[in-house]
């Protein structure tokens, strides 16, 4: 006989609109990385952004000056191409890509600890980063090569970090409740050494302070590449999980009634999310908000159907700190602000409105 | 309500995928983060040309063009030694933190804003976050950086950019001089650099000269405590191996900080009444004043304070290891110390 099992409720509207709300989140996104190249600390014309772009693009056969008639800086046309491609392009690529990261990681740990507030930070896995990269700076490791291991060391406080909630995760001990208190003491734990490291070397906070504040500038290419190619093999495989969570929100015993290994699922899914998040930390520090507010607005919109919830989340995660990125270069012209204070700043009362907006209904859906 | 019919499948929903596969993402983010890094060691390779190269102070090798007509400079110790250097000309940009929350005035004083004729068109934001944009429109030949600003942030100026960024942070203060001596290389102003050195190495002659008198007559060197800011709780000073503490020494000073554990600790009211220091230093400038320092604890109970031996130093010459330090700081330290001493 066939089971038919309660999922987490929907309305019928949102369930209908599923497969438009993904192309539409795409298409807002890609709207985004079109215009938000016209945004920067140096004024240069929107025209001659486009231009740029489309000289970039094609190689150099469309637009061959592409300024022409544009005030250019002291560094001239080459000075211009570099501000707009290199610099913009490749902070906002990064933006982009760590959003999704932090946003499918976000919806992913909601789903796993079946609660609405877990994010990619409550379980210390930023804080373990921070440490890392507190190590290099505070031991002054490899001072000439810290570009490459501050991220490095960074990547593997967070994965650290990541492992020992997986242990705790695999122990007969291993309960939802357990899980998230375990997080919540290591990540003050990390917070304390962190603390305690930081007053023998004041000097390297300010270095620390890159991280604790989330940034998205000082990378290039290659390491926009490297986010890009954890949080897409990470992201995609979390990705088909969608089914999985669906059941772990009926609860343990019937996810495994109907066959789900919940415990062995949940340690692979908090290891992706883990290296996910690892992966976006170690190279931008701590951005908050993005991975808790993401999912919400997805089930808000599209439903709590996991199989949408996760790539939505990713894609609002990515819109978000593209927004974030974009709107603190309106709100403050010529200034470029940690991106983190910007998320957290625009994110706190956004996710209130969320919370309030249907007062005793929760956003996690009914299982 | 929406429902999952599961009737299609009352198998389990299985996964074939093995346990392996959570090995092969760690392996492939390794193997895409050691390419990256392999690609950045590779980029470095073919980092500006230039006619000289040469060691900053993080053992950096970095190839700069000679005598550089557009420089960036990033700290306001370097500032201080580029002007010292009659280098002013050369200079097109400068540090400042965000321009929307405070700019210039952040970084640099009002004298020295005005001495060194700095404008905020020539602002580079170095904090709370760099600003890549503003450098590379400033067009600069050579990037001269203090650690203000993150060794990350300078590997992506020299690797993306190819922007030769020279780190000149000096540990000790004969590290100063070198540096000077480095800059006059780069600029091909060794007279200048080394007249420069002269009157820095004059300078620390006559405090080393009067340290010798002092332990020669017997004479204990006199207790301070120098503050650069005071709370509620007590009086932030300088512990080993700070610069404030160099020149504290060199100065012929004994501070009741010096055994400290930390490098900037905070003393307690109760730790300074209890070692009651003959000098007493406050830090001033930036719009730090002597009545930020009156709420301090105990401040009007030390006998410091009461014989009227508190006195205001700028704070800089305590912290910005830069020539002004050894020529200005140090001869100012000395005269509050040891006054009438013939070693000013």
């Amino acid at each position: 006989m066939g089971a038919s099992v309660a999922a987490p409720a929907d309305s019928p509207r949102a369930s209908g609109r599923r497969p438009w709300v993904l192309v539409l989140l795409l298409a807002f996104l890609g709207v985004g990385v079109f215009f938000s190249p016209i945004l920067g600390t140096v004024s240069v014309a929107p025209d001659t952004v486009l231009r740029i772009l489309l000289h970039q693009v094609s190689g150099g056969a469309l637009f061959s000056h592409p300024c022409a008639g544009a005030s250019v800086p002291a560094s001239g046309c080459a000075g211009l191409i570099e501000i707009v491609w290199d610099a913009r392009l490749s902070e906002i690529m990064l933006a982009v890509v760590v959003g999704a990261g932090l946003g499918i990681s976000g919806g992913t740990l909601q789903g796993v600890f079946r609660n609405p507030l877990a994010d990619p930070f409550l379980l210390g896995i930023s804080s373990g980063g921070t440490l890392g990269a507190a190590v290099v700076v505070v031991f002054r490791i490899g001072v000439a090569d810290q570009n490459l291991l501050l991220p490095l060391f960074a990547f593997i406080g967070a994965i650290g970090t990541g492992f020992v909630i997986l242990v705790a995760a695999r122990s007969r001990f291993g309960s939802v409740e357990t899980l998230l208190l375990t997080g919540v003491a290591l990540s003050s734990f990390l917070s304390a050494v962190l603390s305690l490291l930081l007053l023998y070397s004041p000097t390297g906070s300010l270095q620390v302070d890159f991280w604790l504040l989330g940034n998205l500038g000082s990378l290039d290419w290659t390491q926009d590449g490297i986010v890009f190619g954890v949080v897409l093999v990470a992201g995609t495989l979390l990705a088909t999980y969608g089914r999985e969570l669906n059941l772990l929100q009926l609860g343990p015993d019937v996810a495994q009634s109907l066959g789900v290994d919940s415990r062995k699922v949940r340690v692979r899914l908090l290891l992706l999310a883990s290296v996910t998040t690892a992966a976006a930390v170690a190279f931008t520090g701590i951005i908050g908000f993005v991975g808790l507010v993401s999912p919400h607005v997805v089930r808000r919109i599209a439903g709590s159907d996991y199989r949408i919830v996760l790539p939505g989340a990713a894609l609002v995660g990515a819109g978000f700190l593209l927004a974030a990125r974009d709107l603190s270069l309106v709100a403050f012209p010529g200034t470029l602000l940690p991106i983190g204070i910007f998320t957290s700043f625009a994110g706190a009362p956004f996710f209130a409105y969320l919370l309030f907006r249907r007062r005793g209904t929760s956003t996690m859906g009914s299982p | 309500m929406h429902l999952y019919d599961l009737s299609s499948s009352s198998a389990p929903p299985r996964r074939t995928v093995p346990l392996a596969w959570f090995a092969v993402v760690v392996i492939v983010a390794a193997g895409v983060s050691v390419v990256g890094i392999a690609a950045s060691y590779a980029l470095r390779g073919g980092s500006s040309s230039g006619p000289l190269t040469i060691t900053d102070d993080l053992g950096r090798r970095v190839t700069v063009p000679l005598d550089p007509a557009r420089v960036v400079v990033l700290g306001p110790s370097i500032m201080d030694s580029v002007y010292r250097l009659g280098l002013r000309s050369h200079v097109v940009g400068v540090d400042c933190y965000a321009p929307a929350l405070g700019g210039l005035s952040s970084d640099y004083s009002a004298d020295q804003v005005a001495l060194w004729n700095l404008s905020s068109s020539m602002c580079v934001q170095t904090g709370p976050t760099f600003d890549v944009e503003q450098l590379i429109a400033l067009g600069p030949q050579l990037v001269l950086a203090a650690t203000i600003v993150s060794v990350a942030a300078v590997e992506q100026i020299t690797q993306t950019y190819q922007i030769p960024v020279v780190m000149l942070q000096p540990a000790t203060l004969t590290g100063v001089i070198l540096d000077d001596q480095l800059l006059g290389e780069i600029f091909g102003v060794s007279s200048a650099s080394s007249s420069l050195a002269n009157a820095l190495q004059t300078v620390l002659a006559q405090a080393a000269s009067l340290q010798n008198d002092l332990t020669a007559n017997g004479t204990p060197f006199p207790t301070l405590l120098v503050t650069y800011s005071a709370d509620g709780n007590g009086y932030w000073t300088f512990g080993p191996g700070t610069f404030g503490e160099s020149l504290i020494e060199l100065a012929s000073g004994a501070s009741i900080s010096a055994n400290a554990t930390l490098s900037y600790p905070e003393l307690s009211g109760e730790q300074v009444l209890a070692s009651d220091p003959q000098f007493l230093v406050y830090g001033t400038g930036f719009g730090i004043n002597e009545s930020t320092y009156a709420g301090a604890p105990f401040w009007s109970q030390l006998t410091a304070t009461q014989d009227g031996r508190a006195v205001g130093m700028d704070s800089n010459y305590f912290t910005e290891p830069d020539p002004t330090m050894i020529l200005v700081g140090l001869p100012q330290l000395m005269a509050i110390l040891h006054p009438g001493s013939s070693a000013q």
